[in-house]
This record gives C-alpha cells, structure tokens and sequence, in this order.
C-alpha cells in the first residue's frame, strides 16, 4: 500500500495489525510501496506465470484498478467471502471512478479533495480557483501543486479541468491548447516560479509543514487533524472548499497470486467492520470516511459515528456535500499525464 | 578454488549480456525514430550528458589534483578526511544538500532544483571526488619521479611537465575512474530525483517514472532507452581502451623495465 502518510500507517501497525493477530493470530505486514509500482510487480509476475506470489492484499483505487482490472491481477468473489461487506455503501461500491468494480475489490474509504491554508498567514482565503489564481498573482511563490503523475496532483488538474468543463469531458475526453496555455501562464506565480513541481503529495506537505508554501490539498477533508496534533503542521492550518470537490473512494483487493488469500480476507473482514471503520475515520490516526452505508449498522454503532465529532481543521461538512462531485474516469487522469509536461517546460 | 573463482567469472561477465538480450526483448516493436523525435525523451538526453560530462570532468580533475597534491606535500592526514564523503549513502548526500540549498535555512545564491542542475552536479562532485582521489593516490605513489625531473632538467613549463612527466601514468586510472563515473552517474536516481526539476529530468528519473507510472505500464520506451545509453557507454569505452591501447602498453612495459 502508498505509505505516504505517518496517521494511515500507524492506524495500521498500532491498531489493525495487533487486532488481527489477537483475534485471529493473522501477522499483518505492511510494505510501503507506490501503488503502480506494485501494480507493476503483479503485472510481472503474471507475465512469468507466477501463481504464488508475494502480496496479500492491496489498496487500490481509480486508473490502478482499471489497469489491473484489465489486466487480469486481482481475484474476484469478494462480496460473498467478507460478510462485512453486506454493510457498505452500495454507491460507493458499485463504481470506482467509473470503472465497474464487479467484485474485484471492496470500498474502504470514502473522502473528498480539500485544501488546506495556514490562517496565521493568508487571511483572505480565496473562495474559488479564479480567486486563487488572483491569490497568487497577490503571494508568489506561495502555492504550488505536485506533478501530475503524483494522484493528487492529477487530482488538482482535474478540477482546474471540471471549473472549464464540467461533467463534458467525460463524453469527448478532448482538452484544449488554451487551457494548458493557461496553466503555464499561471506557473511564474507559483513556488519556484514554475520551474519545477513537487515529486509527490508528501514533498508539498513537507514544503507547507516548513512554511515555504502557504497552501497543501489532498484527498481526505480530515487528513490535517493529526498533522496539526503532532506539530507537523502550522497550528492555524484551516480547511478550504473550492467551487467544487471530486469525492472518491478507495478500495481494498486481493491479487490474483497472494500467498494467503484467506488470510486476505480475515484482513478485509477486519478492516471493514464497524470498530475499525470508526477508528479509522476518528482523529487519533487518519481521519478516512468509512465506506459503510450507516443505516445498516446498529444504533450504538450509529452513534458512535455521529458523536465523532468535528475537528478545527474540517471544512463545513453540508458544504463539502454540496460541492461534491463525481471524478472523471481514468481516460482523463491519462490525458492529463500526458499533455501537462507541456506546463511544466 | 580456481575452479569457483572461474565460475564467478563467467558469470559475473554473463550478467551484463544477458541483461542487454533482456533490454532488446523488452524493447521489441519500439518504434526508434520516436525516441529521437520526442522532445521529453530528447530534453532528457542532453540535459543528462551535460550533467554526466561536467561533474566527471570536474570529479577527475579536482581529485587528480588533490592526490598529486596530498603526495607531493606528504599531507597523510588530509586523505583520510578526503575519504570521509564515500562513506556517506546516495540518497543521505542528495537530502544533505538538498537541505543545504532550499528555503530559508539554504544558502542564498544557489538553489536546489534549478533548470541547470548545478546542485546536482555539485552532490555528485562531494561525492565522487573522493573514490577518484582514492584511484590516483596510489598511482602518485608509485609514480616515477625521474620523468618529471627530466622534463625539468629540460625546462619544460609546468604545463609540460605535467603533460610528459605524469599524464601518460594517469592515463589508465583516470579512463577506468571515468567510465565508472558516467555509467554511475548517467543512470543513476536518488540525487536527480530529490535534486531535479520536474522538466527536463535526467534520463534514470525520466525512464522510472514511465515505467512505473500506470499510463506506461506496457511501455517498451525505457527498456530501449536503456538500451541505447547502454550501448553508447560501452562503445565509448571500447572506443577509449582501444585508441589509448598503444600508448598504455608502452607505459606498462616501460614501467616494468
């Protein structure tokens, strides 16, 4: 799985991995490790037709699904094998950025892209992407976005690209020159004057946790709470909800070679239950919006989620619902990645 | 004993065939005329052979000097700080610079990552410099003093003296040291990567990225890159033993004489 993020992989080494080995003596290893990559290694291994492989279970979602789902890497059956599953949110498990999920994976998240601001030093955040072009003209130097081969910053192209063309794009998937026109006008305002971008979302993090930019995003509207918490981000960090916010879910897979599938899917059975869910989606670790559908869970457990609570560092939350949209499908993330180095020259 | 360490040998020089059968398989049904029309791929290109050839030129000359120094002068003690650089890890070296040149704690009038890579070709000089220093030393050590006392005898400028008295020891040495260098430094991830600018990338950034990104999973493109600066290195080192083949025999025998 990504590894990207301290609160996701301690939720997994100090409260899912020990769990597991209690209850059902399961050991749990998490490897960090880029989600294509690993895609990668599964796409190798079925080319040399290696039928015991070396990973359980994967976290997937959007064109690394699609890819793998085209390429025949993951096992299917999955509804019927995780009771748990009869409790998730049928929407969320029914697509996965438009790809059918058919049963090859089960929702583990649901989240939203947010920004987010250091109040002690923007005191006018802009309310729309017209306004934070403006912002910038205003602070250069002061935001900047990661490459778009990172997820996320593919993820900020795609909303620059939803305030051009709405939902469009998806039928004619066809980007024009102006609008990368424009974008490379408005790099000389950003870090570094667009020269270059941020590798990955964890170097933009880094890049706002040491106050040299001013701004961070990311999926996730409560992924700051922890950061903040622990000091890692300025202390006034304050969300910020944009025109609009592609909401997406991620899922949990099993590869069509994992060595233990079984214990794969003791592993999902765990991670979808609903204690796992609340922890998961509390401030303590990470803040991910479980992908249970509520009104099937028991009353006590239905609580529990509602008396969660808000964080100083969550956007209003009708809001955030309100300016939901649906992501584009991978056509999209793929055009992106291959016209914006354009930008970037 | 003999037998193993034969062994070893040819398998040690098999690896390096098989991989390139590996690389051509892999990069079948490329379409080669691309690559050189691809302004990303041809960007990289350049920008990667200005950075290879500056910080090996730069590594060469400053760690000749310095061994040549350090032997003339009898400073034992400055090569084992000169040392000190080898033992620090890629990866550590590229976040150590990177810290010493970015924001606000950075030193001002360079920046880490820059169009012209100078950052770059400065962690690789730190830490190259010292394994070329280490490949000399022990050829000043052992050079013959009486050439260069000769091509005084016969006042040649210290230029001369240089050229006649000590280059033609050095020629050997320095050719292995640079080919390790550009083979090194031509592929190589860690510095760039943290280093470098998002365009244009040097070209072991640029190939990783398009493999491991999921629009490239089928991609032959980085295999037959690959491929190619494979070759282009091994020609040149083919090419450079065997123009300087005469002039290093007649060394070597001399010297045993």
């Amino acid at each position: 799985m990504w590894g990207g993020d301290e609160g996701i992989n301690s939720y997994i080494d100090d409260y899912v991995a020990p769990r597991l080995e209690e209850s059902y003596n399961v050991e749990l290893n998490r490897v960090a490790m880029d989600t294509a990559e690993f895609i990668r290694q599964l796409s190798l291994d079925k080319k040399a037709d290696r039928q015991v492989g070396t990973i359980d279970a994967v976290w997937i979602n959007g064109d690394n699904f699609r890819n793998a789902k085209e390429a025949g890497l993951l096992r299917d059956g999955l509804m019927e094998r995780v009771p748990n599953a009869e409790l998730l949110n049928e929407t969320a498990q029914q697509s996965d950025a438009g790809t059918p999920t058919e049963d090859l994976e089960l929702a583990w998240g649901n989240v939203q892209f947010i920004m987010h601001y250091d109040a002690s030093k923007v005191d006018n955040p802009p309310q729309s992407f017209e306004e934070l072009r403006r912002w910038t003209e205003d602070n250069p130097g002061r935001f900047t976005y990661p490459e778009v081969t990172d997820f996320t910053g593919n993820a900020f192209v795609r909303h620059l690209l939803y305030e051009r063309y709405g939902d469009e794009l998806d039928q004619k998937a066809t980007i024009e020159d102006s609008f990368w026109d424009d974008l490379k006008a408005w790099s000389p305002n950003l870090w570094k004057d667009g020269q270059t971008y941020p590798k990955t979302l964890e170097q933009l993090d880094q890049l706002y946790a040491s106050g040299e930019v001013w701004m961070t995003m990311g999926f996730n509207e409560r992924r700051a709470e922890a950061e903040v918490t622990e000091g890692i981000f300025p202390r006034e960090t304050r969300a910020l909800v944009l025109d609009h916010s592609i909401a997406s879910t991620h899922f949990l897979a099993v590869p069509f070679n994992a060595p233990n599938p079984d214990g794969a899917l003791v592993l999902l059975q765990e991670l979808l239950s609903p204690e796992a869910q609340l922890v998961k989606q509390g401030p303590e670790y990470w803040g991910d919006g479980t992908s249970l559908d509520l009104t099937k869970l028991d009353v006590n457990d239905q609580r529990a989620f509602e008396e969660l609570g808000e964080g100083v560092t969550y956007p209003d939350s009708e809001q955030l619902l309100e300016r939901s949209i649906p992501d584009y499908g991978p056509n999209v993330i793929d055009t992106v990645r291959e016209e914006w180095p354009r930008v970037a020259k | 004993m003999l037998r193993s360490s034969v062994a070893v040998t040819i398998m040690v020089s098999l690896l390096p065939l098989t991989a390139l059968v590996f690389l051509a398989i892999e990069s079948m049904g490329m379409d080669w005329g691309s690559l050189l029309t691809n302004e990303t791929w041809r960007d990289s290109f350049v920008t990667t052979i200005y950075v290879v050839s500056v910080s090996t030129g730069l590594s060469l000359v400053i760690g000749t000097w310095l061994a040549r120094t350090v032997v003339q002068k009898g400073w034992r003690f400055l090569s084992s700080v000169l040392r000190l650089p080898m033992f620090v890890p890629h990866i550590a070296a590229a976040y150590l610079f990177w810290l010493l040149f970015t924001g606000m704690n950075g030193i001002g009038w360079i920046e880490a990552n820059e169009r012209n890579y100078v950052t770059v070709i400065l962690t690789y000089i730190w830490k190259e410099t010292p394994f070329v220093f280490l490949m000399m030393l022990g050829t000043y050590e052992q050079l013959n003093r009486g050439y260069v006392e000769m091509a005084k005898t016969l006042q040649l400028s210290p230029f001369d003296q240089f050229k006649h008295g000590e280059l033609p020891f050095l020629m050997k040495p320095l050719l292995d040291s640079a080919w390790i260098l550009i083979a090194f430094i031509s592929f190589a991830y860690e510095i760039p990567a943290l280093l470098g600018v998002t365009y244009p990338k040097l070209i072991g950034v640029l190939a990783y990225e398009r493999l491991s990104t999921g629009l490239y999973l089928e991609a032959t493109e980085p295999y037959a890159v690959a491929l190619v600066w494979t070759c282009l290195v091994g020609i040149g080192v083919f090419l450079s033993y065997v123009l300087t083949a005469s002039i290093r025999r007649r060394i070597e025998r001399g010297v045993r004489r």
